[in-house]
């Protein structure tokens, strides 16, 4: 039997370092910002960054200096991943505003409304469909390229889902008219048509163009999966619509802070679907153990997973919205739990519960090096076992 | 406050601006209650503070009223089921009736609050109705209470909930409810969701007036309007047009709808 190895990426989005929000938001540098790019670059060994300090240096950044402040931060994040060993790695999506704003603001057919709150204190802006969505060309084909010439190690390139950007949007076009006291399956068909139009004119054509420019790993973002259960079939309408006959790439989908019970039997019609990358450790314990008791954030999921085999299993085992450090040995039970309920470890594979963006890289950088550790750790002892009982 | 007044409504809310969602103030207010996990907030992209169990419920502290005119206030609180539920079922929606939410309610009984909103987001999407029902009859009756079930198909628990004990009014969001699934003369008042709280599509004041007298012609009990939820779900600019418009169709349905 050959040994298990457990891949390991993250999700999506890194925070963004200071000196890039400042320089985006047009105000004044100061002598902590030029210090942390200095600390990082050394920490990070990012090649040639004392000509980011350079620039840093003359306290403001004007417009045209911004693209290559773009490209340092992503620079930056892609050192930060391969820094604490993640095997896959992207930019932290240092590029982009956030994932609902980067599709809404670049596709035709939405405006913008304001801001609205998502939890605590944190605010996202929201937009308006007011017309059928469409989208002129590939999105993310240069953020690709540009990943790709700077690191040797496999991509995994993060996409907003069309459930998600449909779940986010507010509808001033298909559900119009007759939205007050009309019926359910009225705005079931609006939102159907709204889904199918954003996979099909939207995301599609930045999914084609993506593996034309030699993408081999389409992860397809949908925090909204399960926020109305009656709606997984539109999730997996979205999947299959933007990614179907689009060339040989891995597929996966990202889900999170979500009622994962509402997603089978629908995800068995996922087309080609590598797995499902999950939120589990914000609904852990941080005990030790790998009992049903000690890990009451994986039971009840994973044995969906196991009573319908399929797809594959994407981890969660980093809490995305604490600052704890897991211990690699947490990330370990963790990971030996799942292979028990799963009975078969080339079905799981490891990552953060999702983005990483709320959290400082100080962290980020510990609780990766801590899952990746943790990850070597489950290794370890199902290689040990194995090799006992050949 | 400003944009409320100006709309002309009846009651005035202070918009919960300082809780953070439905459940925490309550939590930290209360023994044996701790709000951690993050959970998703029904079908929206919002998310609060799931209620950790750790011992019995029990308010220590009641939240403070806001300074409002006395008798023209609305206070708005998690209903016992909602609650319930938020703690993932570890604590009754009873107990946490008899021992969190009636404190609360008396003490805002006292500071001169007109109507007090039993917000229930998850009764009419999860079901529940007879434990929800029954919780109902440990809070005190020293001020109308109304049920509301915002951003939920109504009608598979209007009937459980046509003799809820110490239920003034029912409030249905009609924009998850089919204006059908009400019966003729349903025996509580209805407080009809018509406003949108969901959408930035700013609705008609016409349209809503004209909905509003429909309702009215079919319920003797009463009828009376405001959103299907909570407001901050839109931009404050969209906020407030909604609260004008709101304002606008309760004037057209007094002074006679146009046709």
């Amino acid at each position: 039997m050959s040994s298990v190895r457990f891949t390991t990426r993250e999700i999506g989005s890194l925070g963004k370092p200071s000196w890039r929000v400042k320089a985006f938001a047009g105000r004044p540098l100061d002598e902590d910002d030029v210090r942390e790019a200095e600390r990082w670059g050394k920490k990070l060994e990012v090649e040639d960054y004392e000509r980011l300090l350079e620039v840093l240096y003359l306290g403001t950044v004007g417009e045209a200096e911004r693209p290559e402040i773009d490209d340092w931060a992503a620079r930056y994040a892609i050192r930060l991943l391969e820094k604490v060993g993640l095997d896959v790695v992207y930019d932290g999506e240092q590029r982009r505003t956030e994932m609902y704003d980067h599709v809404a603001s670049f596709a035709h057919g939405f405006e913008p409304r304001g801001t609205v709150r998502s939890f605590d204190n944190k605010y996202y802006a929201k937009a308006t469909v007011v017309e059928r969505p469409w989208a002129e060309g590939a999105q993310d084909v240069e953020e690709l390229r540009f990943v790709a010439a700077h690191t040797e190690r496999p991509v995994k390139v993060p996409l907003t889902g069309a459930y998600t950007m449909e779940d986010w949007s507010y509808d001033e076009h298909y559900a119009r008219e007759g939205a007050l006291g009309g019926s359910a399956k009225r705005r079931f068909e609006a939102r159907r048509q709204f889904v199918e139009d954003v996979a099909e004119r939207v995301i599609r054509p930045n999914v084609v163009g993506l593996i034309d420019a030699g993408a081999d790993w389409i992860q397809i973002d949908e925090p909204a999966a399960t926020t109305k259960p009656d709606e997984v079939p539109l999730v997996v309408l979205g999947f299959n619509a933007a990614l179907r006959d689009v060339g040989a790439a891995k597929r996966s989908m990202h889900i999170c802070f979500s009622d994962y019970r509402a997603l089978w039997p629908d995800v068995l019609e996922l087309e080609d679907c590598l797995e499902l990358q999950l939120e589990f450790a914000n609904r852990d314990s941080r005990e030790l153990g790998t009992r049903d008791e000690d890990r009451p954030g994986y039971a009840d999921t994973l044995r969906l997973f196991a009573e319908h085999g399929y797809p594959g299993v994407g981890l969660g085992v980093l809490d995305i919205h604490s600052d704890f450090i897991e211990p690699p040995e947490l990330v370990r039970d963790r990971i030996l739990y799942a292979v028990d309920v799963l009975g078969d470890p080339t079905r799981i594979q490891v990552n953060p519960d999702c983005g990483l963006r709320t959290r400082s890289w100080d962290v980020v950088y510990e609780k990766l090096a801590a899952m990746v550790a943790g990850a070597g750790l489950a290794e370890d002892v199902l290689n040990t076992a194995h090799a006992g009982a050949g | 406050m400003d944009a409320q007044e100006e709309a002309g409504l009846d009651l005035l809310s202070d918009g919960l601006l300082d809780w953070q969602d439905l459940f925490r103030p309550l939590a930290e207010r209360s023994d044996g209650l701790t709000a951690r996990p993050l959970t998703r907030f029904l079908d929206t992209n919002t998310f609060y503070r799931a209620l950790l169990v750790d011992g019995e419920p029990r308010l220590r502290e009641p939240i403070p009223a806001p300074g409002l005119p006395e008798g023209r206030w609305v206070a708005t609180v998690p209903a016992p089921f909602a609650l319930s539920q938020a703690a993932r079922g570890e604590a009754s929606a009873a107990a946490l009736a008899a021992n969190v939410l009636a404190p609360q309610i008396e003490a805002y009984a006292e500071a001169g609050c007109a109507l007090v909103v039993l917000s229930d987001p998850f009764l009419a999407r999860e079901g529940g109705a007879v434990e929800a029902v029954a919780s109902l009859r440990e809070l005190p009756r020293t001020v109308p209470l109304v049920l509301q079930l915002p951003f939920g198909d109504a009608a598979r628990v209007l009937d459980a909930l046509a003799d809820a004990p110490g239920i003034a009014a029912v409030g249905i969001d009609f924009y998850a409810t089919s204006a059908d699934a009400v019966p003729d003369d349903y025996p509580k008042e209805i407080v009809a969701g018509v406003v949108d709280a969901r959408s930035s599509a700013l609705e008609s004041p016409e349209e809503l007036a004209r909905f509003a007298e429909s309702l009215v012609q079919r319920n003797s009990a009463g009828v009376s309007l405001s959103m299907n939820g909570d407001l901050q779900f839109v931009p404050e600019p969209v906020a407030r047009e909604k609260i004008l418009r709101l304002g606008r169709a309760r004037a057209l349905l007094a002074e006679g709808v146009p046709a």
